[in-house]
């Protein structure tokens, strides 16, 4: 049956939808046991009605957006939604289907009314987990197939109608290097998801099946239009952009991205045919986490603010040829999936051919990671710790690109706190400071990333996670390219030497300097305020020499 | 007791000041208005002090909430700050956690706001602690020396923040530096971290004592300027000041370290909230402060309001106890549009310029005050006890041709549409808090304040389902009334990050006693009487693992398994588990509490219990209960006796506020002139 609602009643049911996602959000961030879940927010959260749409979501990381749509499908594919019952849990991290790589546990649930109606909807938590037995401890960087990368479930009931499927629970405990911390964030995801049953069916009981799936189209169909309003204010048109990553881990060879957007009548087309084929190392990306990125490009370009749901993504279409490193298929290695972090920039690199007026340079280019991994100095316990960092952003048409954020792949993201990165680890911090001259220069400058130097108290190994040190970031309008992220490990010894995405043992006494990479500059440096540019010098973003050099400002 | 007979309250709002005298001799309470003044934000709290015509010699207590401080960092009108910290670790305040705020994490061309702390401002020193707070390397008093001279002599710094990396853990490093630093430059003015606040985390320590260094001078000299001011007048009481978190600290203590007063804006009225609960006997009270452009709501179990620890302004986090309070951007002023169909109200506001359409002053937008107009809850020429005429015409045709038009729908349905969409946003908000303590909304009685309070708090309760509405007298004064209850309260913490089993119990124990004793220190600096003093204990506790810890009182003495039981059925309540997990005691927390003597609550003999009294008129509104239009009895609330009761739908006005029910709500006065606002016993809300 089908109501009529008015808009007063779908921003009303709409309201209450997004609420359920918002104490899921609370419920796991309030209980999750890692920091990578309650720091760095790891996650993605979100509900679906019955036909699998999505309908609300909670931030959290940038780059889940949407992504939880493509495993919930895939999951009920495998499982089959006639075999699901009121209380199933189901967990899927088989990198294929999941949308990201084996350490995100996504758990869905289908929500039942309690008196055994028809199906209401779905809910479902994503969440990056410690360990789940891959070939290394901490994090993986050389895996050549999935089987190297820890237990696959494929879709698997962790609750059976209500019950803990014990069995399964202990199988994730005798697989993990981490086993309490992992056990505690099953926990408190399913927190999360029973939350959010419960919520859903006090939202359907509250206004009726038949209003809520009456607001639902509507709200779907006004997000739809909200994009299709934006991307006829865009100039239509085919721009094709290409970039490189520095490898993939194991070879030193570096790998070809492409990305073709397209803007039509029909909407926003994004093509990564042209790309490398798949390679040896865990750098392919899922189609999954593929479209979850061409999503992220898509919402900041059209609808910045608000909430997203199945309705705004409708005039999107995302292709990568099967087989290519952004349609990974088994046994591609998949672990490290930074790729996606320069593809949501490629897709801006390929837009601003078209629009350079209207999209901000490069940043900084990727999220430079790293993680120390070893035996706690004071008590010999094991201990893996990680930080992902802060880079500059690229100047936007109209102001400066802003310094030492977090990557717009993870906006929402934080850094990990130096007192706890020392306490908890074998690492000592001498230098966490801005990096002067990494900015590209430009009318509007780039913003600048930051020099962190890593003494070790211990020994352990050091994994450094970054795909992007070799190429500059891209600039616009006449504007100069950046520095971008550099990791010298062992500076001014025999063993000094440049790091990309490499695990290296480290020894007691060593140094490791990580500079992160600045965002790059928009328009004619000629054309910058010099007044902004001796500001820069005082507050000590633009040495001295680069204003007189590149700007032509001599009174500094 | 021959003390002076007067307690002042003393309120600033952005459009007003309310002020309130209680003679304590007869427990009568008097309320005047005036306005602000932003440019010399003292003369206003003169005005309305001198409005009420007090005898300020007969004065005893003179106690002010402001939120100069908070608008100091809104407005960036701080002094010029300083930040001196380790070397190579300049860039710890300006990194921050490197993230955006929630709201913006798809704007890929945002910019941070101006910082309180321009980078040329920012300096490190040689010398550093490890994280066991051992030192590595001593102080460079030479650097600091140099350093100093730099950000005083060339730069112009007029207040520094101090925080070194694990001074948590020892602060004699910090203490060393801010004494040489206060010999060097006597006039300048030095926060410490660690006594601002000894926790972990540096860029939150860091922001919290940047805040301080920021708003200091500003706040010294406001101070200073109203003890003058007051003096002139002859007070020679006890000046004091609330706090965000809880209580109230002296004007002296407030200049030195005035950050904990600068979310204290909503704190009036949840002090007050607090002392009803307990007069009243609610276990679970949930305060909403409803004004023109946004709502306040905080929960108080127990009669005490919870408190968070981590505040945040402006996006800089704050380590500071504070009431937990959820603002949500919902009030008066909130703007009604359609888009592509759909009816959104907010987040844009109207504010007091150019206010709501039927303001008449420039307002062309429909806000919620215009749907209040158009359902027929405001009686266009009473409001604001007739001081404000009302352009209820205006109103209705702007709601008629922006919003009725367009949704095909009546003006009055239209308006009912946008009452709908903000109460929506608030159930989701209000429920959080709620949820979040483990609690339903349904165990929670709803105290309704603020201007708008009781005009929206009803609906609000049958969108709840909450029990009970409790209408104060002179709700949009009830914050300065609560003040007058207002005790004096210090609060100390550190943080120790050990595991319970492997802690030494005897040693937790001996520095709460350590912090009680501090606590009881500050409060005599304060000048209270040691037979006022009380004291409470807490540990923060977690999971080893987990981030977010849950506050247990320690009420007597410590032993493991009891904390241990206790932890895990608080984790329990909240959560819905408990864990196996070693528990980790992350911080010990003392608050000091110098009992004030707190204002009676008059209470009244019942009347013959026939409101019919007080009924004034009849008006056509629209009824939430039965969705529709319907005559609403209009009572004079100064003519309700206790022991009245009338069923809605019902009006009740008191010049400055107008109360709400809807049918299928009953109202009962109780003996102190309150209005219970229930379910009609006939049924459930509708």
């Amino acid at each position: 049956m089908t109501v009529a609602v008015d808009g007063a009643t779908v921003e009303v049911v709409r309201s209450y939808l997004l609420a359920v996602a918002d104490e899921m959000r609370t419920t796991l961030i309030r209980t999750a046991f890692n920091p990578v879940i309650y720091e760095v927010l790891d996650f993605g959260i979100s509900l679906y009605d019955e036909q699998a749409r999505l309908v609300a979501e909670a931030p959290g990381l940038t780059r889940f957006l949407g992504a939880n749509d493509h495993s919930l499908r895939m999951g009920l594919a495998y499982v089959g939604e006639q075999n699901l019952q009121a209380g199933d849990v189901v967990m899927l991290n088989y990198p294929y289907w999941n949308a990201a790589h084996t350490y995100d546990a996504t758990l869905f649930a289908p929500v039942f009314p309690p008196d055994g109606g028809e199906l209401v909807g779905y809910v479902c938590v994503r969440a990056h987990w410690m360990d789940l037995g891959a070939k290394d401890r901490g994090y993986v960087l050389d895996s050549t197939d999935v089987h190297q990368e820890g237990l696959l479930f494929p879709g698997t009931k962790l609750w059976d109608r209500g019950e803990p499927v014990t069995a399964m629970h202990e199988l994730i405990r005798f697989n993990s290097r981490m086993p309490e911390l992992v056990i505690g964030d099953l926990h408190a995801q399913v927190s999360c998801l029973r939350t959010g049953e419960r919520r859903l069916l006090e939202v359907v009981e509250k206004f009726g099946r038949d209003t809520v799936r009456a607001a639902i189209d509507r709200f779907l169909d006004a997000d739809e239009q909200a994009s299709r309003d934006a991307l006829a204010a865009l100039p239509h048109g085919s721009w094709t952009a290409e970039d490189w990553m520095d490898d993939d881990g194991i070879s030193e060879d570096p790998i070809r991205l492409q990305a073709t957007v397209t803007i039509d009548a029909e909407g926003f087309h994004v093509d990564f045919t042209g790309s490398s084929p798949m390679v040896p190392g865990p750098v392919n990306l899922p189609i999954g986490a593929t479209i979850a990125c061409a999503r992220v490009a898509f919402k900041a370009l059209t609808t910045t603010f608000g909430p997203s749901s199945a309705g705004h993504f409708r005039p999107l279409t995302v292709h990568a040829p099967e087989g290519s490193l952004f349609h990974a298929v088994y046994p591609a290695a998949t672990f490290t999936q930074w790729t996606g972090n320069l593809a949501v920039e490629l897709i801006y690199k390929a837009l601003a051919l078209g629009m350079p007026d209207r999209v901000a340079a490069c940043s900084g280019g990727d999220v430079p990671g790293f993680m120390m991994v070893g035996d706690h100095p004071d008590t010999g316990e094991f201990f893996a710790i990680s930080n992902n960092d802060v880079i500059g952003w690229g100047a936007c048409p109209d102001h400066d690109g802003e310094s030492a954020v977090n990557h717009i792949c993870q906006t929402v993201a934080r850094t990990t706190p130096l007192e706890v990165l020392e306490a908890r680890s074998g690492m000592r911090f001498e230098r966490l400071e801005v990096r002067p001259d990494s900015g590209g220069a430009g009318k509007w400058r780039g913003g600048c990333g930051i020099r962190r130097e890593i003494r070790f108290v211990s020994d352990g190994e050091f994994l450094s996670v970054v795909k992007r040190t070799r190429s500059r970031p891209w600039a616009l309008d006449g504007g100069e390219e950046s520095r971008p992220t550099r990791v010298v490990a062992f500076p001014g010894t025999d063993r000094e030497r440049l790091l990309s995405t490499r695990r290296v043992a480290v020894r007691t006494g060593d140094l490791i300097v990580l500079e992160t990479g600045g965002g790059a500059g928009h328009g004619d440096p000629q054309l910058r305020d010099p007044g902004a540019v001796r500001r820069d010098v005082v507050q000590g973003y633009v040495s001295p020499e680069a204003a007189r050099e590149i700007y032509g400002v001599n009174d500094v | 007791m021959t003390a002076r007979p007067y307690h002042l309250a003393v309120d600033i709002g952005g459009t007003f000041v309310d002020a309130m005298e209680l003679d304590q001799r007869t427990g009568v309470v008097r309320f005047r208005k005036a306005s602000t003044t932003p440019a010399a934000p003292w003369e206003g709290v003169l005005a309305a002090v001198e409005a009420l015509g007090t005898d300020l010699a007969e004065a005893e207590v003179f106690i002010h909430g402001t939120t100069l401080g908070l608008n100091a960092v809104l407005e960036r009108r701080g002094g010029a700050t300083g930040i001196i910290t380790n070397a190579g670790l300049r860039d710890i305040f300006l990194i921050g956690r490197g993230n955006l705020p929630d709201e913006q994490m798809y704007n890929f061309q945002y910019e941070r706001p101006p910082s309180l702390v321009q980078r040329r401002h920012t300096a490190g020193v040689r010398g550093r602690l490890d994280h066991h707070g051992e030192v590595l390397e001593p102080l460079d008093e030479d650097d600091l020396r140099d350093v100093a001279r730099q950000l005083v002599e060339e730069q112009g710094v007029i207040s520094v923040a101090v925080c070194f990396l694990h001074s948590y853990l020892n602060p004699e490093s910090e203490q060393r530096a801010a004494e040489l630093l206060r010999s060097w430059y006597p006039e300048l003015k030095v926060s410490v971290s660690t006594d601002v606040v000894r926790e972990y985390r540096e860029y939150e320590r860091t922001s919290t004592t940047v805040l301080e260094a920021y708003i200091r001078p500003i706040f010294e000299r406001y101070v200073d300027e109203l003890e003058r001011g007051l003096a002139d007048r002859d007070f020679a009481g006890r000046f004091l000041i609330m706090r965000s978190g809880g209580g109230s600290m002296t004007s002296d203590a407030a200049k030195h370290s005035p950050t904990p007063t600068v979310l204290s804006g909503p704190a009036g009225g949840i002090v007050g909230g607090s002392y009803i609960a307990e007069v009243l006997g609610r276990d679970n009270l949930l305060t909403f402060d409803i004004g023109g452009t946004s709502l306040d709501a905080c929960v108080i179990e127990q009669g005490t309001a919870v408190i968070t620890h981590e505040a945040e302004l402006e996006h800089y986090p704050l380590l500071m106890p504070t009431y937990d309070i959820r603002t949500i951007g919902a009030g008066g002023g909130s703007i009604a549009t359609i888009e592509r169909g759909l009816l959104k109200v907010g987040p844009r506001s109207a504010g007091a310029q150019p206010g709501p359409v039927c303001y008449g002053r420039g307002g062309t937008e429909p806000t919620v005050t215009d749907a209040a107009v158009v359902l027929g809850y405001v009686d266009p020429d009473s409001f604001l006890s007739g001081r404000m005429r009302l352009h209820d015409k205006e109103a209705l045709t702007a709601v008629t041709e922006q919003i009725a038009g367009p949704l095909g729908l009546t003006p009055r349905e239209a308006a009912a549409g946008i009452f709908d969409v903000m109460l929506a946003k608030t159930v989701g908000a209000v429920r959080q808090i709620t949820v979040e303590r483990g609690h339903d909304p349904k165990a929670f009685s709803l105290l309704a304040f603020g201007g708008a309070g009781p005009l929206v708090a009803p609906l609000l309760a049958r969108e709840l389902n909450v029990g009970e509405v409790i209408v104060p007298f002179a709700p949009s004064g009830f914050s300065a009334w609560g003040m007058l209850s207002a005790d004096v309260v210090t609060d100390l913490s550190r943080t120790r990050m050990e595991l319970l089993d492997e802690a030494d119990l005897g040693d937790v124990a001996a520095e709460l006693d350590e912090l009680g004793r501090d606590a009881f220190r500050s409060l005599a600096d304060q000048g209270v009487d040691e037979s006022h003093m009380a004291v409470e204990r807490q540990l923060e506790l977690r999971y080893l693992g987990q981030e977010h810890t849950l506050t247990l009182s320690i009420h007597a003495g410590l032993d493991a398994k009891t904390i241990r039981d206790a932890f895990n059925e608080m984790h329990r309540v909240r959560y819905g588990h408990s864990m196996d997990n070693p528990i980790q005691i992350l911080t010990s927390r003392v608050r000091g509490i110098g009992r004030t003597e707190r204002p009676e609550l008059p209470t009244s003999p019942a009347g013959d219990g026939n409101a019919a009294r007080a009924l004034v008129t009849t008006r056509r509104a629209f009824d939430f209960g039965i969705r529709a239009e319907a005559d609403f009895a209009v009572f004079d609330r100064s003519k309700l006796e206790p022991g009245d009761r009338f069923r809605g739908p019902a009006l009740v006005d008191e010049g400055t506020s107008t109360t709400v029910v809807h049918s299928g709500q009953q109202v009962m006065v109780e003996e102190h002139g309150y209005l219970l606002i229930t379910p009609d016993s006939e049924g459930a809300f509708a």
